[in-house]
């Protein structure tokens, strides 16, 4: 649950807000990360008025009160503010008018003033909300960026996810975290994961013990979040398993809903598994650029052997042979 | 064989980097998969930056989820530990 203290302490700085009214009703929840001005319902259009968002006033909607009969106001103001609004804020520091205040203090719903403009208002806490109500996960494993490629490596413990990811780093690519990724889908389409605030940039190698990543490598070395591209489990070779050769099926997993390019890559002895990484990235990218490796090698074979074969005919086909 | 149970953390501390450590070294010697949840956050306790991650304060209250063959005996150590504050004594 997400509630309207949260998003005080959270980003009430950043918004610049300050509470006026309603102290009592800080705890209560926003159920859904919209935004509202209320400028149409104040003018008297009371259908499908939407009740649990957030409300802004603006230039517009506090000018249009206090042009309103005194007697109208309260009237008008309680179809906007219903017991269920979770917060109402007054942009551009209004003195906001007394029937605001009261019905505010009467509901206990917190009352904000804040110094920036409605639209500017509404599309931070829109963006914001958004942020904190996208569908997340978190996931054991390690992420990189690797060639600009966000590549999640995943495995069974000590298989060496994390020596694989200090390998990387020495090759100059980034960290975000390691061994916890919390992943996030963002506006429904795309994945983007981070580490958490305590552990971040840190590391744990078997031997050694906790390591900090960003004071051993520098700061060139990581990245607070990155996109999500391909996923990478390794595994300890199996040879019974039978393994990819080709590459020309491509594999999928599904992370939040999201299907991700997936890959096995098994781990023995003489495997470089670092090299072998930086290549499924650059792989990647030249798939993204429109070029498949495997594909593309299939498409030539298929024409040598329609070339050979027309050429076998034309042989066959000739009396004088 | 999948078994649930809720602990509490017992000592005074939290749970820090040392019981986390007694964790991790104690599931070494089992083989079943062992998942902690705390609020939202699932994560593989075999982990130690995992555990950490979480920050459980004193009294926090979490599910252990363990599956595997040996499962029985691997959630009875993980809650004997729990119980007796990881041996660590203040």
């Amino acid at each position: 649950m997400y509630s309207v203290q949260n998003l005080f302490e959270q980003y009430g700085k950043e918004l610049d807000l300050n509470l006026v009214a309603g102290q009592t009703g800080m705890t209560r929840s926003i159920k859904k990360p919209e935004v509202h001005r209320p400028g149409l319902s104040l003018a008297g259009y009371k259908k499908s008025l939407p009740t649990n968002r957030i409300l802004v006033f603006g230039k517009v909607e506090i000018s249009y009160i206090r042009e309103l009969p005194k007697e109208e106001r309260l009237e008008r103001l309680k179809w906007v503010i219903t017991p269920s609004t979770p917060a109402v804020i007054i942009a551009r520091k209004y003195r906001p008018p007394t029937e605001i205040v009261q019905l505010c203090a009467k509901h206990k719903i917190p009352l904000f003033r804040a110094s920036h403009t409605a639209t500017t208002l509404l599309s931070k806490i829109t963006f914001l909300l958004m942020e904190e109500f996208s569908p997340s996960v978190t996931m054991h494993g390690t992420l990189v960026e690797v060639f600009g490629v966000g590549v999640l490596i995943q495995g069974e413990s000590s298989v060496g996810k994390s020596e694989a990811a200090l390998g990387l780093l020495e090759r100059g690519h980034r960290l975000i975290s390691d061994d916890v990724v919390k992943v996030k889908k963002r506006e429904g389409a795309y994945l983007v994961g981070s580490g958490p605030e305590l552990t971040r940039h840190l590391m744990e190698i078997r031997g050694i013990g906790i390591i900090n990543v960003a004071h051993l490598y520098g700061a060139v070395c990581v990245r607070p979040d990155k996109g999500l591209d391909i996923a990478i489990k390794l595994e300890e070779w199996d040879d019974r398993h039978f393994y990819d050769r080709v590459g020309l099926e491509e594999k999928f997993c599904d992370i939040l809903g999201i299907s991700v390019p997936f890959h096995i890559l098994p781990v023995k002895p003489g495997r470089d598994v670092v090299l072998l990484i930086e290549t499924i990235a650059l792989n990647h990218r030249l798939k993204d650029m429109g070029y498949h490796s495997a594909k593309e090698f299939n498409v030539k074979l298929l024409e040598a052997i329609a070339h050979r074969q027309k050429r076998k005919k034309i042989h066959e086909a000739d009396p004088y042979r | 064989m999948k078994l649930i149970r809720t602990v509490k953390v017992k000592n005074d501390l939290g749970l820090h980097t040392r019981p986390a450590t007694v964790i991790v070294k104690m599931l070494q010697s089992y083989k079943s998969s062992v998942h902690f949840t705390y609020k939202k956050d699932i994560i593989n306790a075999r982990s130690i930056m995992s555990i950490l991650m979480l920050a459980l304060r004193k009294n926090a209250s979490i599910q252990i989820t363990v599956e595997g063959d040996d499962a029985e005996e691997t959630i009875s150590a993980l809650v004997n530990a729990f119980e007796n504050q990881f041996w660590e004594k203040l």
